[in-house]
């Protein structure tokens, strides 16, 4: 044992002395993670055409001007459909929220009697940024409804008539509810005469209502009643930047096996008085304690800096340990698959990109289309992050667990027992 | 010691060694001589178990499977090419092959400051490899075979690509080691250092043993004759019996007593400016025996 820390203690120092290779190993998962988590979280503003769905209960006139409002904004890609389905496509993550307009939103004026109509928003809490943006465009949708009320006059006062009828056919009226009828008698009387005077500046009197418009009130409803979330788009980036920590330990450590062999030091291995089973565990010991201290300065950092949850450590802990074995055995079924430092170098990055392009290192598996989701369950780096957000926020059982983590030991056993044969079947 | 019976490798059609036998005593120096190609890393190799031979046995102390831990222990090797960790210090390169070997606390340092002693670099003792000069790091790559402390020291072409001054140390070096009584096998085929260095010598090519003795032997046996050479005052009349060459004032001949023709001369009242005898040395029969054809 002490001959196989020697030999791994060894390839720990030459990997930290490798500037590259530290940064490839720690310092791109981390930059990934924060500037990917940033992105996600707000930090870098719109995505544009954000997918929003309207529910237009109310059909008034009102309602589908703030509906065209809405649609010609840039920011905003608006669909219409049906309560049921819009809840559908948003707790599915196919769309980023939905807005229902409730009924008698038209007839509702802010200095009428009862309640003002509210707007519920249904929201994807994963797509915070997009929620703050989209908050923010219905208010200016709001905002611009009014503006198009204001300045047409006989639309006004046919909305001011309304108003007037309701406070008249009120009953219960108050000394408030007289003063607003002759506010809104005074803003009749002032459509009256804007109607008959043509040469009347119709932008100046929007740009006066504009002081009095109220903010449209915006009920907020969060999508979490059937799945766990995410706390934060960290919880997200974390788990992909560890496998990626992953990648450039098994890449690196796959290079330096063919490094040994090329520069000669592996020779003087053999001619010591050690075993091929000495010098491969010396390998991937050295390999997986890279993994492991990678893994735990990423999750410490997500956790203090980020708030990224550790609230099942026993379960992440077994996440992580298992996507470490998987590549380990990656990495000795890398470092055969050339001769060279510079074909096994190619090569490993290219299988290795492959496996995080498909299974969720680039692109979150969240946001991946369902046919990517299928394809990505061929990629080691797909059942890694599943089994690490397992732990973290998919809430999953130790049942749950159980898939992920028996592929991803599957995939390193195999790999490196095939790598091992290969390295036999050279030497002999 | 080291037996070595019937030696055979191929590398597919080609013929590394071929039925090679010989043996080594404890505390002998013996060199593999040949040119490139000609099998000697093969049975270097061979002879420490990386590679298997396709028959034959390598016997080192009794033991015939040379990648039995208590026969790698007593073996100390340099290989051809450089074998260390350019990112790690000369000192940290041995530590960390030590260690491979068992040293440990105390002794290890002891170890590994005698060694860099003995090549010179204890002033670089802390300086990654890859600062370092060819012929730095060639004696670096020599201190790794001697950190353990092993009685059998495989030396591959120690000299490659050194400065007169490194090469020099290197011959230092590897004659206290002789002095100390360890056996050390030397692969080279700069044949000034096998004929310093070696009390026998074997001449290998294209995987067969030529020729194997001491120095004086290989040269008494394959080296041919001397070579006279005498410039005279003026021309002179040569003795009757003499077979060389007369060319004006110069003569030539090849003979296996020089000395006696140059007696014969003087008795025949020959005068000579210049006299010049040339003995065959180790290069003569180096040459002799693997011909003047280039090697690859």
């Amino acid at each position: 044992m002490n001959k196989v820390l020697t030999l791994g203690l060894k390839d720990l120092r030459l990997l930290w002395r490798d500037k590259g290779a530290v940064f490839w190993v720690l310092g791109f998962p981390l930059l990934m993670a924060i500037f990917f988590g940033a992105i996600f979280a707000g930090g870098g503003g719109s995505r544009g055409g954000i997918k929003l769905i309207v529910v237009d209960q109310d059909q008034s006139a009102d309602s589908r001007l703030f509906v065209s409002v809405l649609s010609s904004s840039d920011a905003l890609n608006v669909f219409t459909m049906p309560l049921d389905s819009a809840q559908g496509q948003v707790r599915r993550g196919k769309a980023s929220a939905y807005l229902v307009i409730p009924p008698g939103y038209g007839n509702s004026f802010a200095f009428g009697p009862g309640e003002q109509a509210s707007l519920e928003l249904g929201i994807d809490p994963t797509r915070k940024a997009e929620i703050g943006l989209l908050q923010g465009l219905i208010v200016q949708g709001s905002f611009k409804r009014l503006q198009a009320q204001f300045a047409n006059p006989p639309a006004m006062r046919d909305q001011l008539g309304r108003q007037i009828d309701a406070i008249d056919a009120d009953t219960t009226g108050t000394e408030k509810t007289g003063t607003i009828r002759r506010l809104l008698t005074h803003l009749d009387r002032f459509y009256s005469e804007i109607e008959t005077d043509t040469a009347t500046d119709s932008q100046s009197a929007t740009e006066t209502d504009e002081a009095f418009m109220p903010t449209p009130k915006i009920e907020v409803v969060a999508m979490t009643d059937d799945r766990a979330l995410p706390k934060s788009s960290y919880e997200i980036t974390f788990p992909s930047s560890i496998m990626w920590a992953l990648i450039g330990c098994a890449a690196a450590f796959a290079v330096s096996i063919v490094q040994e062999r090329v520069r000669g030091t592996f020779l003087r291995l053999r001619i010591a008085p050690l075993t091929r089973a000495h010098i491969l565990a010396g390998k991937g010991l050295a390999c997986f304690f890279s993994c492991l201290a990678v893994c735990l300065f990423l999750m410490v950092f997500a956790h203090l800096v980020f708030g990224v949850r550790i609230d099942h450590p026993i379960k992440l802990s077994v996440a992580i340990l298992s996507a470490i074995f998987c590549f380990v055995g990656l990495m000795m079924l890398i470092s055969v698959s050339g001769r060279t430092e510079q074909a096994v170098g190619g090569i490993g990055w290219a299988v290795l990109l492959v496996f995080s392009m498909t299974g969720g290192g680039m692109i979150p598996l969240l946001f991946m289309p369902s046919w990517m989701q299928t394809v990505s369950h061929l990629s080691p780096v797909k059942w890694g992050i599943v089994a690490i957000e397992g732990a973290i926020w998919r809430g999953f059982s130790y049942s749950e667990m159980a898939l992920p983590i028996f592929i991803l030991l599957s995939i390193g056993i195999s790999a490196f027992t095939i790598g091992v044969m290969v390295l036999a079947r050279r030497d002999s | 010691m080291i037996e070595i019976q019937q030696l055979r490798k191929a590398y597919g059609s080609i013929l590394a060694v071929d039925d090679l036998s010989f043996g080594i005593a404890s505390g002998e120096t013996f060199g593999l001589l040949g040119p490139n190609g000609a099998g000697k890393t093969t049975t270097i190799n061979m002879m420490v178990g990386v590679l298997k031979p396709d028959s034959g046995e390598v016997i080192i102390n009794g033991v015939t499977d040379p990648t039995d831990p208590s026969v790698r222990i007593q073996i100390g090797n340099a290989p051809q090419s450089l074998a260390l960790y350019d990112d790690l210090t000369a000192r940290e390169n041995l530590a960390f092959f030590a260690r491979l070997y068992g040293l440990a606390g105390s002794h290890l340092k002891e170890r590994v400051a005698w060694v860099l002693d003995v090549v010179g670099l204890s002033d670089r003792a802390n300086d990654q490899v890859k600062t370092f000069s060819g012929g730095m790091k060639r004696r670096l790559n020599l201190s790794v075979a001697l950190i353990h402390d092993a009685p059998v020291l495989l030396l591959d072409e120690p000299t490659v690509g050194v400065d007169p001054q490194s090469r020099n140390l290197i011959f230092d070096t590897i004659e206290r080691l002789k002095s100390e009584g360890r056996t050390i096998v030397y692969t080279t085929h700069y044949m000034e250092e096998a004929q310093r260095l070696c009390d026998r010598v074997a001449i290998v090519d294209h995987g067969k043993l030529l020729a194997m003795g001491t120095v004086d032997e290989l040269i008494s046996h394959h080296g041919g004759h001397s070579t006279i050479e005498v410039e005279f005052a003026s021309r002179p009349k040569l003795p009757t019996n003499l077979e060389g060459h007369l060319e004006d004032k110069l003569f030539k001949m090849v003979t296996a007593k020089p000395l006696e023709v140059l007696n014969k001369l003087i008795e025949g009242g020959a005068r000579f400016t210049q006299v010049k005898i040339e003995r065959p040395d180790l290069e003569t029969v180096f040459l002799n025996l693997t011909g003047r054809s280039l090697r690859d």
